[in-house]
């Protein structure tokens, strides 16, 4: 289950920010390799990558599913490259404006990027658990859900140690 | 007469042999050379916890864990 509307909110509050705004400051350059692949802090082959889609909801940025092999699990990472730091921070606010979607969501800081946030619950319907981890690294705001069977919430540690490898390269990213 | 004499120390010596060669035996028997061992004290029953499985935990996984393919892939996972 993808929670669609949480990358809407985040497309929409970009939006809303490039209006007056150029896309000077975005780095050039390929997006696809900026997602994180999971399987670095799993046993390497426990997620399989779709094609990443790149200027996901038409906004400059790349957005890459891993699906788990057994077909219970999804990570999907979300990353926009917006004009800047207040255009990223403004995209998150906008996404978790969207946040009321998740049933029995229970939402913490974290320690991941600026403004690093997490939320547990469950999907509307009930049928499955919901992990959404979002935070701003310079001009970009990232998501990275994570979507699994009802009983099955991803561990906070995972969720952790991948947002914060995601950080990281999104910093190496910026800086080269 | 000489005879008989010849006969007599041929005995004497014979006799003086057997003697120490019994002493010499009973010297040797006190040693029990048989080495006795202790047997084992029997360890009592290790208690080991089940798994949330049954069993003993596989691949490794101690108890309260079980191995299955998870978020980290295939590992151990808490119950």
């Amino acid at each position: 289950m993808r929670i669609r509307t949480m990358a809407a909110g985040i497309a929409a509050a970009a939006s809303m920010t490039f209006s007056g705004f150029g896309y000077a400051a975005a780095q050039p350059g390929d997006f696809s390799t900026l997602p994180v692949d999971p399987n670095l802090i799993t046993d390497s082959l426990a997620y399989s990558a779709a094609p990443p889609v790149i200027n996901p909801n038409g906004q400059p940025g790349v957005e890459t599913v891993y699906t788990h092999r057994d077909g219970s699990r999804t990570i999907t990472t979300t990353v926009l490259v917006l004009p800047d730091a207040q255009a990223a921070t403004g995209a998150l606010d906008g996404a978790r404006a969207a946040l009321g979607t998740v049933a029995n969501g229970k939402s913490q800081p974290v320690a991941v990027g600026s403004g690093g946030t997490m939320l547990t619950g469950m999907s509307s319907d009930g049928s499955q658990s919901v992990t959404l981890l979002s935070f701003a690294e310079g001009n970009t705001a990232t998501t990275i859900e994570f979507a699994g069977a009802a009983k099955d919430p991803a561990p906070e540690d995972l969720v952790l140690e991948l947002g914060r490898k995601q950080d990281t390269a999104i910093r190496d990213w910026q800086a080269a | 007469m000489r005879k008989i004499g010849m006969a007599l120390a041929i005995v004497a010596m014979m006799s003086g042999s057997a003697a120490t060669a019994q002493t010499a035996y009973a010297a040797q028997s006190s040693h029990d050379t048989n080495s006795y061992t202790q047997p084992a004290v029997p360890v009592g029953p290790k208690v080991q916890m089940f798994d949330c499985q049954g069993g003993t935990g596989a691949m490794g996984c101690g108890a309260g864990f079980f191995w299955r393919d998870g978020w980290r892939g295939w590992g151990c996972y808490p119950c």
